[in-house]
């Protein structure tokens, strides 16, 4: 995938917008939470009222990378923006709410149980019409969303391609914890998308890369120990981390026993 | 993913297909029944729906047990997955390095029924595990030993279609030298509330481009296919897939775009990255669900894109006989497509009886018409907004 740049990235998390609010250590920040949640965010417009809190989590991203590259939102709108949204576990509170209702529910809850819902109202806040893949898993699959954003891009099949990981946790906490993954804590709900453009950016990427009895790489390792464990998203805040620190190599992934890795130049 | 650019040389062959489904529980009887005016809809019987408005659908009354010796997986959309499985590889060896061999599966619902299961009392971590989306998509990679990339697509209805084009894309990157591609779903109370809350389903049949059509009706299933790299490939195929594209309307989160254009856009693509003109089609499998504002909107965009020709190619949906199979539809209707062309045929559209001024084009109805249909055109929407659509070449018998 030569002549794909990163453009830019947004980053939302429970620990607040950028990486400046990132603590230095996210396990002793978290003094024993096991689920670092984000509250509803207040975005204007009547059209989010439905809207689940996963979905504004992905609009809020997206406005926090336009804000960073000084773009105006009318750069992202039409059919020459591709959008590739992936998330392990964003839907989990729709389904749990429609299975379990807390509160009576109306119609047009079911249509947002479905992982595409972030991603529709992301389309529709900011006029997507390109390329649209929606994957589903966790930071090995953003790696897979990478590759598919930085393919089309590369190949001239979109001007532009925007890389969206969301992850929330906190309606299901009892739920993964009875599932006894093996992933570290504190669970932190975020939001993180990547800009990926023709040509440098501030990172280029690179297709994934054969990642049998890797480790994880300084970037994942750094990511997790300032973020958290993120999920999806984890990818995304250790390009954020990777474009501070001019730092090139691999980003591993890790997600259910699978590893991937994805080349960084500088 | 866009196919903005043709392919041309970057063809992927369809070496073989596997399909569980409710008119038949493997490829043969799949297609037996389309032909043979089977009808898969019944009274559903595997979970209460006495408080629904409709309480039918496509539900396969047993699944094929899985040939392969194991612990058998308690969630059904996995058991749907490894029965499609053992039929794909019944016809096709997954004769590779399992580092090269990928699985690509779409799917609305994941394994959502597990939800209700681990949220109605049963509290095994094996259950909660379950809830994930991806682990019907995991199961069947450690079914077929697949340790290459495992990726699950979820662009809801129009999954099948996306994730055959993601798997093609595996192979032209040399990501895989052989992948596993296509969709499946189950049909849960879940998903059966959902649609009767938004009055979706219809009490009578589903009648795809009829101008009495009142809605559609939900069925289950799993449809997969061998995707290799054509040049590399050197054994029979079923056909081949020439391009792909999938898009977003950015319009609605339930409702299609009223005007179609990112349908448009993705058929336009598709075409384009097939490197064909819209005159090459000899044939179309339309989503037609069989609710007004589908199938009108579906035939406004098919009447654009094909142009002069819009109403001499034969358009069929087969959506009546099995219900909407959701993550499974366009991969099955994918297979549907390749099959029609190996025996010249054209499975009908089951339901549709009286023209509708407001679609208008040449829908195959009641029983199959014998054709020549060596390319073909597969369109999906799914509610966000997505848009996915396949252009097939089917290899004659």
């Amino acid at each position: 995938m030569n002549g794909v740049g990163v453009a830019g990235i947004g980053l939302v998390t429970a620990w607040g917008e950028g990486l400046a609010a990132l603590p230095g250590d996210a396990r002793r920040a978290a003094a024993g939470r096991r689920v670092i949640a984000m509250p509803r965010l207040e975005i204007a417009g009547d059209r989010f009222r439905r809207a689940t809190r996963e979905c504004l989590m992905g609009v809020a991203a997206v406005e926090a990378m336009l804000r960073r590259t000084r773009l105006d939102r009318a750069a992202l709108a039409g059919d020459g923006t591709a959008l590739v949204y992936v998330t392990a576990a964003a839907y989990g509170a729709a389904n749990r709410e429609f299975v379990a209702p807390s509160t009576p529910i109306g119609a047009l809850h079911f249509p947002y149980t479905a992982p595409s819902a972030v991603a529709a109202e992301v389309a529709i806040e900011f006029g997507l019409r390109g390329g649209y893949v929606i994957l589903v898993g966790g930071a090995v699959t953003t790696v897979d969303a990478l590759w598919q954003g930085g393919r089309a891009v590369a190949r001239g099949e979109c001007e532009r391609a925007l890389v969206l990981a969301v992850e929330s946790f906190a309606e299901c906490e009892e739920l993964y914890a009875r599932a006894r993954f093996r992933v570290p804590t504190p669970l932190v709900e975020a939001a993180a998308c990547a800009l990926l453009v023709p040509g440098e950016g501030e990172l280029v990427v690179e297709p994934p890369v054969a990642s049998r009895g890797r480790g994880p790489s300084p970037l994942e390792t750094r990511a997790r120990r300032r973020a958290g464990e993120t999920f999806a998203c984890a990818p995304l805040i250790a390009l954020a981390l990777a474009g501070e620190s001019e730092a090139r190599g691999v980003l591993t992934a890790e997600w259910r026993g699978r590893r991937a890795a994805l080349a960084i130049r500088g | 993913m866009c196919g903005a650019r043709p392919l041309h040389a970057e063809v992927v062959a369809i070496v073989a297909a596997g399909a569980v489904t409710p008119i038949g529980a493997d490829l043969d009887a799949f297609w037996s029944g389309l032909v043979t005016g089977a009808d898969g809809i019944s009274a559903i019987e595997r979970f209460p729906v006495a408080d629904l408005r409709v309480g039918r659908g496509g539900e396969i009354k047993k699944l094929p047990h899985p040939r392969r010796p194991g612990r058998l997986p308690a969630c059904r959309a996995s058991r749907l997955l490894l029965g499609a499985a053992d039929d794909l590889c019944a016809r096709a060896l997954l004769d590779v390095d399992p580092a090269r061999l990928g699985v690509v599966v779409g799917t609305a619902l994941g394994g959502v029924e597990e939800l209700e299961h681990a949220l109605g009392g049963d509290r095994t971590p094996r259950r909660a595990a379950a809830t994930l989306y991806d682990s019907p998509g995991r199961a069947l990679a450690r079914y077929l030993g697949a340790d290459g990339p495992v990726i699950t697509v979820s662009t809801a209805c129009a999954s099948g279609a996306t994730a055959i084009g993601v798997g093609a894309d595996l192979l032209l990157d040399d990501r895989a030298d052989l992948v596993v591609a296509g969709g499946y779903d189950v049909l849960c109370r879940f998903v059966m509330r959902g649609f009767d809350a938004l009055r979706s389903l219809t009490r009578d049949c589903v009648r795809p481009f009829d101008r009495r059509r009142s809605g559609l009706l939900l069925g289950e299933g799993a449809g997969l296919v061998l995707l290799a790299r054509d040049a590399a490939w050197r054994g029979p195929r079923l056909g081949r897939l020439l391009g792909h594209a999938s898009t977003s309307d950015g319009s609605h989160i339930a409702a299609p775009d009223p005007t179609g254009r990112g349908l448009e856009t993705a058929v336009t693509r598709a075409l384009r990255a097939a490197g064909l003109p819209p005159a090459s089609v000899d044939f179309v499998s339309a989503h037609g669900t069989g609710t007004p504002l589908n199938d009108r909107i579906e035939s406004g965009v098919l009447r654009r894109v094909l142009g002069a020709r819009a109403e001499a190619i034969p358009v069929n949906s087969i959506k009546g006989p099995m219900g909407h199979t959701m993550g499974a539809a366009a991969a099955l209707e994918a297979v549907m497509c390749l099959l029609a062309s190996r025996h010249s045929l054209i499975p009908p559209t089951l339901g549709y009886e009286e023209a509708d001024p407001e679609c208008g084009l040449d829908y195959v109805p009641a029983v199959p018409r014998p054709a020549r249909a060596r390319v073909s055109l597969s369109t999906s929407l799914g509610f966000g907004g997505c848009n996915a659509a396949l252009v097939l070449e089917g290899a004659a018998a």
